[in-house]
């Protein structure tokens, strides 16, 4: 069965150019969106703190929620709506300040109080209590950081040898890249960092790399073969020659995706929904960031 | 590569070890016994997210710091006042006070100015009528019941750690509370567990005076009415647990000269008799002590103290330094655990368990049966558009897919890793790239019959030519995964470890599996066309 005619060749280097300036613009909302928000909006798992997870029989406001909470005697920090609209889940999160551990015990007592007596909370039940010390989260984060970057270090040795130099630095620019514009969509989205969507991070730098070198082992093959022709078309030839399979990974990726976006349930879902813009961006950056820095490295070094 | 007898055959020992690897996941507890001599008799284990475990809150006696605090300021004073012959009269702490007494003003005098240069920072000092009291700063007693706490999470991250249990979280929770959850522990494990967190495991050696089979003959035998009066003499009385009848009880120093604090590690071994025990040995300044205390008692008898109860008693021979040893009434799991709780350090404040209980998956039990069942969708989708889009090729594809996630759990299992959902990630995206791998492969062969290879020439020649694609990607991951699992903690290196193992699998399937199984349908046929 072939998905496309063999031989179809779209312009994609021609594109290259508007690409980057989508780029760049979807990069300054991400990072305006980060510091809009003040960084991302850290789980309990990284600023310590009690979270509690409740599903509610009907939709409920937050405001409300919050509301009726404030009658416990502990005011919560932040209500937030748990994945879609539908679930009538809600997070409840105090800082590690307002509600101490032995405190935990005389709120959900409280709590429970107020599912089995209030209109709108009845037949709603508690799915989980957490309780985080603080200081555990903020050595995780750092080690993750550090350990990406080693990582990308690793990358850039790795493709460095096996292709050149502009290879790799694409490579690990592309998966930069991605990484800004992914925190940026979950900061958009105001979704709660957690160490679910730091493993969600990881997977979608993973699958970014991945992808691109697919694309480049492809240029790299054309190179070989017929090095008259110039950068330019030796790189699209090589997207073009992989399309197909870009195409066909694209969709197993999202039957996968999909359904654990609509039916995962609330932490799930927020996991789906960063996989899902991580491969719609990686996918989009190993063609418009990597291998147009591929173009642009060799032109640069050709005219100097 | 050709379907050869030795590819077929490595195929298929991966495929049983996988299995019996997983043995223990599938049939639970119902493996025979013999079976954990073998191989892992754990199966998957899974962690606190997706399955839950136990929980238990520590409650920490944090307070006892502060006392061991105050003597050793007594202790300090007491030495250093001996050099001016000086002696107490008497002391007694109350809360994060300390009060001693003196014979004369001018032996206080010469304590106060002692006092002012060590411990002005630490505690304000005062003086009334003969007596000079120590009343410690609030932040510093703070700091110290800080510190004990910090000590007492460090000592159970060690115990747990080694364990063997991955990733179970431990923290402070509240001033003098600590947390600890471990996952999906068995009751067998649980009642381990238990054991092994309370255990003081306060170590010490002193040197016996006397023992006997009741408390009134062992102090008869030294001529005392009551245990207070072996205070006065520096002595104590301690029970025993030797196994010996006639020794249940032992006078011996009240100062242990050397403690587990000196000990460098601990190992199980077996005594002459071939009976569990436990060796161990020293470090630097703890063996010159060890070895001060035997050579000037040789001829006695030397009272290894476990938690306050005497293990051994045995007659020193000769001076000992490195090394020693610990026998008793063990089982092999007793010494080994006693081992493990010596190695990482006793206890510096007594603990309590406070609550413990079974806590369930802190993702959610709904989440997760959601999450389930969606994963299960997603994977059958694929399967079925493999199959629809590369006919017999996609399912050769197939079954080499669900063959890699059979290699892969196995392989879990094999080094008890604990899935996670951190790890979970790492399998999706493995599996991922695994179906990516087939579908350049079958690409590949596509354009290579579309240049007008003859079937086989094709087959050759697409998995030929993706070869270095399939490498080249899979490997620039793997040393991500590898530098994450070497750097990360926690959840990064549960990613990391499941990312891994799922690449060398999944290279594997996609390389040789998937091949092979192409091989033995088309191999030594005159096929017209290949069903691609």
């Amino acid at each position: 069965m072939e998905l496309l005619k063999p031989g179809t060749r779209v312009d994609f280097v021609s594109k290259m150019r508007p690409a980057i300036f989508v780029s760049i613009a979807l990069i300054i909302i991400a990072i305006g969106s980060l510091i809009y928000h003040k960084g991302p909006n850290w789980g309990v798992e990284f600023t310590g703190g009690t979270e509690i997870h409740i599903k509610l029989a009907k939709e409920v406001s937050i405001a409300d929620i919050k509301q009726t909470l404030e009658t416990t005697g502990f005011p919560p920090d932040v209500v937030q709506q748990l994945g879609l609209t539908g679930d009538h889940e809600y997070l409840i999160r105090f800082s590690p300040e307002l509600v101490k551990f032995d405190q935990i015990q005389d709120f959900q007592t409280e709590l429970e109080n107020i599912i089995a007596t209030n209109e709108s909370f009845k037949g709603g039940s508690i799915q989980r209590v957490d309780y985080i010390g603080p200081r555990v989260g903020k050595e995780l984060i750092r080690k993750a950081i550090i350990a990406i970057i080693l990582g990308c270090i690793g990358i850039l040795i790795y493709v460095m040898i096996r292709f050149e130099l502009g290879f790799a630095l694409g490579a690990v620019i592309a998966l930069v890249h991605d990484t800004i514009i992914t925190l940026g969509a979950i900061s958009i989205m105001d979704k709660e960092f957690t160490l679910a969507l730091v493993a969600a991070l990881l997977t979608v730098i993973g699958f970014s790399v991945n992808d691109t070198i697919i694309i480049f082992d492809r240029i790299r093959e054309n190179m070989r073969k017929s090095g008259k022709l110039s950068i330019r078309e030796l790189v699209n030839e090589g997207v073009n020659q992989t399309l197909t399979r870009t195409i066909l990974t694209s969709i197993t990726v999202f039957m996968v995706l999909i359904p654990l976006f609509i039916f995962g349930g609330s932490v799930i879902h927020d996991f789906a929904f960063t996989l899902i813009v991580g491969a719609i961006i990686g996918t989009y950056s190993s063609i418009f960031i990597a291998s147009a820095f591929v173009i642009f490295w060799r032109e640069r070094k050709g005219s100097s | 590569m050709r379907a050869s007898r030795g590819w077929i055959l490595t195929i298929l020992i991966v495929t049983v070890l996988s299995l019996t690897l997983l043995a223990p996941t599938f049939l639970g507890d119902s493996v025979p016994s013999w079976w954990g001599k073998l191989f892992p008799d754990r199966g998957i284990r899974l962690g606190l997210d997706l399955k839950g475990g136990i929980f238990l809150l520590i409650g920490v006696d944090s307070e006892k710091g502060v006392e061991q605090e105050l003597d050793s300021i007594k202790d300090f004073m007491n030495e250093e006042l001996k050099e001016d012959k000086i002696l107490i009269k008497g002391s007694s702490t109350s809360d994060d006070s300390l009060t001693i007494q003196f014979f004369s003003k001018a032996d206080l005098d010469k304590a106060k100015s002692v006092a002012d240069t060590n411990f002005n920072e630490i505690s304000d000092i005062g003086e009334d009528n003969l007596s000079l009291s120590f009343h410690l700063k609030n932040a510093y007693v703070a700091d110290v019941e800080e510190r004990a706490i910090d000590q007492v999470k460090q000592v159970i991250e060690n115990r747990v750690a080694e364990l063997g249990l991955v990733e179970p979280s431990i923290q402070k929770a509240g001033d003098n509370r600590i947390l600890i959850q471990v996952p999906g522990a068995s009751e067998k494990d649980r009642q381990r567990i238990i054991d092994i967190i309370k255990r003081s495991a306060v170590l010490e050696f002193k040197i016996v005076s006397n023992t006997g089979a009741t408390e009134e003959t062992v102090l008869a035998g030294l001529g005392v009415a009551n245990p207070e009066e072996l205070e006065d003499q520096g002595l104590m009385l301690i029970p025993g647990n030797t196994g010996a009848e006639n020794e249940k009880f032992f006078v011996a120093s009240a100062d242990s000269q050397v403690t587990g604090e000196s000990l460098s590690g601990a190992r199980l071994t077996f005594d002459e008799f071939g009976k569990p025990a436990v060796s161990f040995s020293f470090k630097g300044e703890g063996a010159s002590k060890f070895g001060v205390l035997t050579e000037e008692n040789i001829g006695q008898r030397l009272a290894i103290v476990l938690d306050g109860t005497i293990k051994s008693a045995p007659t020193i021979q000769e001076r000992i330094t490195a090394q020693g040893r610990i026998t008793g009434d063990f089982t092999t799991d007793e010494a080994k655990d006693l081992a493990l709780v010596l190695r990482s350090g006793a206890l510096p404040v007594p603990v309590e368990i406070e609550q413990e209980r079974t806590v369930g998956p802190s993702l959610g039990k709904e989440s997760i049966d959601k999450g389930k069942i969606s994963m299960i969708i997603g994977g059958i989708l694929v399967i079925i558009f493999m199959a629809f889009f590369y006919r017999l090729q996609g399912v050769v594809a197939d079954i080499a897919l669900i063959l890699n996630m059979l290699f892969i759990m196995g392989f879990l299992s094999a080094f008890g890793v604990t899935l996670t959902l951190p790890g979970i990630a790492g399998l999706v995206l493995t599996l991922g790239m695994a179906v990516d791998g087939n579908i350049i492969i079958f690409e590949r062969i596509k354009e290579e019959l579309r240049t007008g290879k003859s079937p086989l020439a094709a087959i050759d020649a697409g998995y030929g030519r993706s070869l270095w694609t399939v490498l080249d990607a899979n490997i620039t991951t793997l040393i991500t995964a590898l530098i994450l699992f070497w750097f990360g903690t926690g959840p990064i290196k549960g990613f990391a470890a499941t990312l891994s193992i799922g690449i060398i699998s999944t290279v594997f399937s996609n390389v040789v599996v998937a091949r092979i199984i192409t091989n033995l349908i088309y191999e030594e046929k005159k096929v017209p066309a290949i069903s691609i």
